[in-house]
């Protein structure tokens, strides 16, 4: 990847920037257009880009910290695209977890076996919850199961330590269609065993229309986020709608205050590992700073009244109604406000929450929703099948059909979002310096995970922090014992 | 002819039970190969897990308030349902309405009635100025169990009204008018005749309340998910996270071991406890 026009000190740190924004989505249409900027003229909002097909063009702050154009090539090795491939006769399942997307792949399901005589896929979806409990249990011994999706990371590893992951490195779609860095949730020693398809922002989305009216600026620092929320609070509006009866959704939060706590990725890695795997405890000052923060939030007014009952069914609804200014989750909450107000349409936007007054590390964070993988104990016939599906789902109008229907973002190229609004206007931060979500990084999820973002929630509800914190590292030091 | 019967009972549950005792003794991931640890998990269980131990007690609190709740709401309403008007079977069939509701749906509406912000509970609380008894009853460790535990009772006791009007229904009419005869009160009614004689039926419905009780997983599941911290789990809850979030099935089989003999002792002494009371041998 190669930017022109800027010094190689520089295309070294922009390559960083595009590496990351540009990994996970192909294609952004001029957000400038969106927001009313004529592209062409000088940049002058971060992150704004632009592009077709497989180069693009990004406002991006320069070594010498004006704003300026820079020209990136997408993450594909290869520039021209293939078409998909041709399946045999045959039923397979696809197990997911997206009831939400459930009408969307019925219809790219749809154009495939029309395109395939004599193929017929059947979803089989469970909920998100259920599917991280049993979804191994069910697609080890079930070889229909040809087509499957897992999260990265604890799932992703345990279908692989199964034997259940075919390596599908060598179709061409692989090296021609999807963006080549967004493979590496999916790629173990140099191989590719799935497709990381739907990318996702974990960072929270507001309301523009109300900071405009307010005449609020999008805090961008520590300081500045808690002097916001005492603003918001005495203006009656919730600052942040923050859903900490859902673990799920409350646990999102958890990955902005990650991601500017530790000089580098690596000490960040490294500490996380450690309290995984109990070498370290949650008494320990690096995230004890962390619970600090959370209970900062609260006591700066940020979080809703009696916040340790407030769910993910009424946080949204504040957040959409207009009594809240701040959704704190991620770009896959927009269709569920959008659904609830449709006049949101257009006015959400997303901000990263940054929790230092320093310069931050990372400005905002992305995820790959799930990964899809053939299943390599199916038969022969039925992972051809499932390989064909994925290589359809790989071609860009079908990638595209996916992100509008489902407003999300793909990670295949040449796909065009001027069809979403919501999906334009949130393209904007992905031109900053993202990090893959760090809570993931948390392996043992039930161990470790579950109790500490539990432990977290309650300390951002008012829980003593001392205490909670000491409480829970016993937890989870005699789960891992057991 | 018991044949088939017999295959189909040791597959679904034989198999499964026993399956369960063997891994109880081994550590297992669910992927790898299982390692036999002994009597390690029971071990571990008994001496290093507070939250085991914590959650045990959850248990026997949510059993003892659904029990001794459930039990004299259902002895009381039958009591006033037992006659075959079509006031009291219009009304028996209101209480047992909530039965037949799917418990992750009671689960979600009680949510909703518990919400601390726009809840109607603490709207109602607020609107008769009790502003104090307006709690976050969900997201506080303090009330999220009994929170649970009352949606429990409402969920199940119109199904424990008609196990008593059953029960009551067979009590013989004579007793009432002798006793009526003689001068007794309703009360006295009640305790020299009803209850005594409806104690083979609290029996049944003491012990099938107990055992509700101790694999309530939907409805706190559905609610709380267990928390706020744990303070709502069950034993159910603590054996699928155990299982199917930290992957410990070995350790998960041990946890329901204990739960069955949990339940199996409480269940013994309950019936030693009544047959005491009616003098069954």
């Amino acid at each position: 990847m190669k930017a022109k026009g800027i010094t190689p000190f520089s295309a070294r740190r922009f390559g960083a920037v595009v590496a990351v924004a540009f990994a996970l989505v192909a294609t952004t249409l001029p957000s400038a257009t969106a927001s009313g900027e004529v592209f062409g003229k000088a940049c002058s909002t971060e992150g704004i880009s632009t592009g077709q097909s497989t180069t693009s063009l990004i406002c991006t702050m320069g070594s010498n910290g004006k704003l300026t154009w820079t020209r990136v090539r997408l993450g594909s090795s290869s520039a021209k695209p293939v078409a998909a491939l041709k399946a045999q006769p045959g039923t397979i399942e696809f197990h997911h977890w997206r009831p939400e997307d459930k009408v969307v792949l019925q219809s790219i399901i749809d154009k495939f076996e029309a395109l395939n005589p004599g193929v017929h896929i059947n979803q089989v979806i469970m909920n998100s919850v259920d599917y991280t409990n049993l979804a191994y249990a069910k697609i080890s011994v079930n070889k229909k199961a040809a087509l499957f999706v897992t999260s990265r990371g604890g799932q992703f590893d345990q279908f692989m330590a199964g034997g259940l992951m075919k390596d599908i490195s060598s179709n061409r779609y692989i090296s021609q269609n999807v963006i080549s860095s967004a493979l590496t949730p999916a790629t173990v020693a140099g191989r590719v065993y799935g497709v990381p398809y739907q990318s996702l922002f974990n960072n929270p989305l507001y309301n523009s229309e109300m900071f405009a009216k307010n005449g609020w600026t999008v805090p961008t620092t520590w300081s500045q986020t808690l002097a916001f929320c005492k603003t918001a609070k005495a203006k009656g509006i919730i600052p942040f709608a923050w859903p900490a009866a859902t673990r799920g959704n409350a646990g999102q939060i958890m990955n902005s205050f990650l991601m500017n706590s530790a000089p580098d990725l690596a000490t960040l890695t490294s500490r996380i590992a450690a309290i995984d795997t109990g070498k370290a405890d949650l008494t320990s000052d690096w995230f004890v700073e962390i619970a600090k923060k959370y209970k900062a939030m609260n006591d700066a007014g940020c979080f809703p009244d009696n916040v340790t009952g407030y769910n993910d069914t009424v946080a949204p609804a504040d957040f959409a109604s207009g009594k809240a200014a701040i959704y704190p989750t991620g770009t896959f909450g927009m269709s569920t406000v959008t659904k609830l107000n449709p006049s949101m349409v257009g006015k959400m936007k997303m901000m990263g929450l940054i929790t230092v007054d320093t310069k931050p590390l990372y400005q905002g964070i992305t995820n790959n929703t799930f990964i899809l993988s053939v299943n390599a104990k199916s038969t022969t016939r039925d992972q051809s099948i499932a390989n064909a599906f994925l290589s359809f789902l790989a071609t860009a109008p079908i990638a595209q059909e996916y992100a509008v229907g489902t407003s999300q973002h793909v990670s295949i190229i040449n796909v065009d979002y001027a069809a979403n609004i919501d999906l334009l206007n949130t393209s904007d931060i992905m031109g900053k310096k993202l990090l893959l979500a760090p809570r993931f990084l948390f392996v043992n999820v039930g161990t470790v995970r579950n109790p500490l973002e539990d432990a977290l929630i309650a300390i951002g509800g008012g829980a003593d922090i001392t205490k909670t914190l000491a409480d829970t590292s016993k937890t989870i030091k005699q789960s891992l014992g057991a | 002819m018991a044949f088939p019967a017999f295959a189909l009972y040791s597959f679904l549950y034989l198999y499964p039970s026993f399956s369960n005792i063997y891994y109880s003794f081994q550590r297992w991931d669910g992927v790898t190969k299982p390692e036999f640890v002994g009597l390690h998990n029971f071990t571990y269980l008994a001496s290093n897990d507070d939250l085991f131990m914590k959650v045990l007690g959850n248990n026997f609190r949510f059993s003892f308030i659904v029990v001794i709740f459930q039990t004299l709401l259902a002895l009381l309403f039958a009591t006033f349902l037992l006659k075959n008007t079509k006031t009291t079977v219009a009304l028996r069939i209101v209480f047992f309405f909530p039965t037949i509701l799917s418990s992750v749906s009671v689960g979600l509406i009680w949510t909703f009635l518990y919400d601390p912000n726009f809840g109607f509970i603490n709207a109602m609380f607020k609107a008769v100025g009790l502003d104090g008894l307006a709690l976050n009853w969900l997201g506080d460790g303090k009330y999220s169990l009994y929170a649970i535990a009352l949606t429990q009772i409402w969920f199940h006791t119109g199904q424990m009204v008609v196990i008593y009007v059953a029960g009551l229904q067979q009590i013989p009419q004579e007793l009432y008018e002798a006793a009526e005869v003689d001068g007794a009160s309703r009360w006295q009614q009640f305790k020299s005749i009803t209850w005594p004689m409806a104690l083979p039926t609290t029996a049944v419905v003491v012990a099938y309340t107990t055992i509700q009780t101790f694999r309530a997983f939907d409805l706190v599941y559905s609610m709380t998910q267990g928390g706020p911290l744990n303070s709502s789990d069950v034993l159910v809850t603590l054996i699928y996270n155990t299982a199917f979030s930290s992957y410990k099935w070995g350790y998960a089989s041990a946890q329901s071991i204990i739960l069955v003999f949990v339940v199996l002792l409480l269940t013994y002494l309950q019936r030693r406890t009544l047959r005491i009371n009616t003098g069954e041998k």
